[in-house]
């Protein structure tokens, strides 16, 4: 009787447990193979995955593709919750800002075997598979790169004529085009993303070309980075909303779209955001400006591309999908619809590159062989939790006047130096 | 045989209450003490390991987050529930009264408990959105209370308040439908006024629903994360950082399991320790 009951519960237990698992053989039956794919930014691209997916499945029939959209805030949150729990997609979009974090829990699978055998293969930007590369400690692909973006400064043409192009214009600029109580000249991202931002500010003000000196320590405390944090922090509440302090990537482009405010930090990525508020015609983008040195310098954008995950059943379909999102045609599509950088070759020769003005910006610059490339240690696994978490609320204080800059980048750079030696040791490099 | 059939009946009965206590309650628990003596960082896995007491060395010792949060929770649960207290009170009283239009006011007065949390939120920030909010209409159409650290609190104060009185308003009713009205009859008879009915026969009535609802309410509001969560994310300069707040914070962006566990423990022994004491200040549930 007893154990009667005993095996009835476990029977219980056991149902409800597989019950939550995955689902990935559901179409089995049919004879299809359905592969779950997570959009890592899932949202306003939504519709654009749904057509490539369309298009993807009328080309392979027996295959049918599973979207699921991610919003981008909580998409690392959501990896690391599938990866504890055994329930990964089959494919999903992920950023080198990340990888580490993904490929250091041994969840994703590399693609160099795939890439070398595909016709993709010597068709995707060079420095974009570099870049996913030495992101990794083994230097293999875990990523496929898709598009590659870059920060601009966004600004309405009706307020700025002309686009300052060292920083000191820009904080001339940003002063005259003041005119309380409520139209701003420049709007600071205070809240979440706020310390890349800075990051890509401070880097092309002072024209420091690496994030680490010869001894391992970083650069991000250099004076040069410190006064012009100084600077910035002083536009606070002069030149910008008082509600920059908690500004995250949606409320500062609603604000920009208010029409209020002159110009907006951030990257490609938002071009589609401010069309739909101001219009095509509107729109301006400028690289960030230079410093005193007068060189251009920029912070590598991480690279966006898709990722094939360990758990998945059905790998070969996997890489399909992937294959089939950085071909020419996928990745024109993607690209041109979000106004990004394609990682495909073939793709960045398309005419409608040369049609976007704010893309062509972004391409210009980056193939200026004057343009100084910073690359930011997105294969510290840590990474991402001090430049958000640690350190956005200190970021705060400093715009709220609690904190000298000097003083918050002293800290950013301790943890940036802890982090890059305990990396260093632990992957015996 | 039989007599031990006989005694197994009991535990068999017990069995399926114990089963789900063990993996609800009892498993949780038990394993967040076991990580908060682990070193377990998702961004650290070559330093994962025993640590000892280590997590709760770094949290007493170098984290002055931690204490600053802990200050914060004790002033928002201490503010939130007296507030609520009182002016829910106060609510249950005046719908306790009889007049016309009493069922659609009571309604009115609970409506604001069956919003749900993140849409509450939702509102409350479009309410003190600058430019577009109320604050126009008082002559600061620029002033960012959720941005400026002298107002957050007051802000997020009364929003929680919102919400949070219809409880005590619930909870306080249905204590004060329990009074029987013929007490009231002879207090108003031996001349006692106003108020001296509502001290020696409303209150004391009360004791258990008022102990109950701040007990409960004490722990969820020291356990509040959707609110402050989605209105300040525990900031600016994280002024609004509670506990709980601050252990999403550590376990959950900065994926360090171990020490949030810590952080964890540090508030589940708080909260037990408090309400063990309470229960025990207050006497609940003793006949008098």
């Amino acid at each position: 009787m007893k154990m009667k009951v005993a095996w009835a519960a476990l029977a219980v237990l056991a149902v409800t447990a597989t019950g939550c698992g995955s689902d990935s053989n559901s179409g089995e039956g049919s004879g299809k193979t359905t592969i779950t794919f997570w959009d890592n930014n899932g949202g306003a691209r939504t519709p654009i995955y749904q057509e490539l997916i369309k298009r993807f499945e009328a080309a392979n029939p027996s295959i049918h593709v599973e979207y699921v959209g991610v919003p981008i805030a909580s998409v690392q949150q959501k990896y690391d919750t599938a990866i504890a729990g055994g329930d990964t997609p089959d494919v999903g979009g992920v950023t080198t800002s990340y990888l580490a974090n993904l490929t250091g829990q041994q969840a994703l699978e590399p693609a160099d075997e795939w890439l070398a055998k595909s016709s993709v293969n010597g068709k995707l930007v060079t420095s974009m598979l570099d870049s996913v590369r030495r992101t990794v400690p083994d230097g293999k692909l875990y990523l496929v790169p898709n598009t590659s973006n870059m920060d601009v400064v966004w600004y309405l043409k009706d307020k700025l004529q002309q686009a300052p192009s060292t920083w000191d214009e820009f904080f001339k600029d940003a002063d005259e085009l003041t005119r309380k109580p409520d139209e701003y000249g420049y709007t600071i991202r205070g809240g979440a993303g706020s310390i890349f931002q800075i990051l890509a500010e401070m880097y092309s003000y002072s024209g420091l070309t690496e994030f680490f000196d010869a001894s391992g320590k970083s650069t991000v405390n250099d004076p040069k980075n410190a006064e012009f944090l100084a600077k910035m922090a002083g536009l606070y509440k002069k030149d910008t909303p008082e509600a920059d302090v908690t500004n995250d990537f949606p409320k500062m482009v609603a604000q920009f779209g208010t029409g209020k405010i002159a110009m907006m930090h951030h990257n490609l990525g938002s071009y589609n955001d401010h069309v739909k508020a101001h219009g095509k015609d509107k729109i301006g983008a400028f690289a960030l400006p230079a410093g005193p040195g007068g060189k251009r310098t920029i912070v590598a954008n991480p690279v966006d591309g898709f990722a094939v995950f360990k758990n998945s059943e059905h790998k070969d379909a996997a890489w399909k999908f992937v294959e089939f999102l950085v071909s020419h045609d996928g990745n024109s599509y993607w690209n041109e619809q979000t106004g990004q950088i394609p990682a495909n070759t073939e793709a960045q020769g398309d005419a409608w590159v040369q049609g976007l003005e704010h893309l062509k910006t972004a391409v210009d610059t980056l193939n200026d062989p004057n343009t100084q490339v910073v690359s930011p240690p997105y294969y510290l696994p840590q990474f991402s939790s001090i430049t958000k978490a640690d350190t956005e609320p200190l970021f705060q204080k400093v715009l709220l006047g609690q904190m000298k800059p000097q003083e918050f980048l002293d800290t950013l750079a301790q943890k940036l130096t802890d982090a890059q030696a305990e990396w260093k040791k632990a992957t015996g490099g | 045989m039989t007599t031990m059939r006989r005694k197994a009946v009991p535990y068999l009965l017990i069995s399926p209450t114990v089963a789900l206590i063990a993996a609800f309650l009892v498993y949780p628990i038990a394993s967040v003490a076991y990580y908060s003596l682990q070193h377990r960082n998702l961004t650290r896995p070559w330093a994962d390991g025993f640590a000892g007491l280590d997590n709760f060395r770094r949290m007493l010792f170098e984290d002055e987050v931690f204490w600053h949060s802990l200050g914060f929770t004790a002033k928002w649960v201490v503010a939130e529930i007296g507030l609520q207290l009182i002016l829910g009170l106060a609510l249950a009283l005046i719908v306790n009264e009889s007049f016309i239009g009493r069922g659609l006011a009571r309604s009115l007065v609970f409506s604001p408990w069956a919003v749900s949390g993140v849409l509450t939120t939702g509102i409350w920030i479009l309410l003190y959105t600058p430019s577009t909010g109320v604050l126009r209409f008082l002559g600061q159409p620029e002033a960012a209370v959720l941005g400026n650290p002298g107002t957050v609190f007051p802000a997020v104060v009364v929003t929680e308040l919102w919400r949070g009185v219809p409880f005590f308003a619930i909870l306080l009713l249905a204590g004060l439908q329990g009074i029987p009205g013929e007490l009231y009859e002879a207090a108003a008879v031996d001349g006692a006024g106003r108020t001296r009915r509502f001290i020696h026969v409303t209150l004391p009535h009360l004791r258990d629903a008022i102990v109950l609802a701040t007990l409960l309410r004490g722990v969820w509001e020291f356990n509040n994360v959707d609110l402050l969560y989605t209105m300040t994310g525990g900031g600016p300069a994280q002024v609004t950082t509670t506990l709980p707040l601050y252990v999403a914070q550590r376990a959950v962006d900065s994926k360090d399991f171990g020490y949030g566990s810590a952080l964890t423990m540090a508030g589940f022994v708080i909260l037990l320790f408090c309400s063990i004491l309470y229960l025990r200040l207050s006497r609940f549930g003793e006949e008098r």
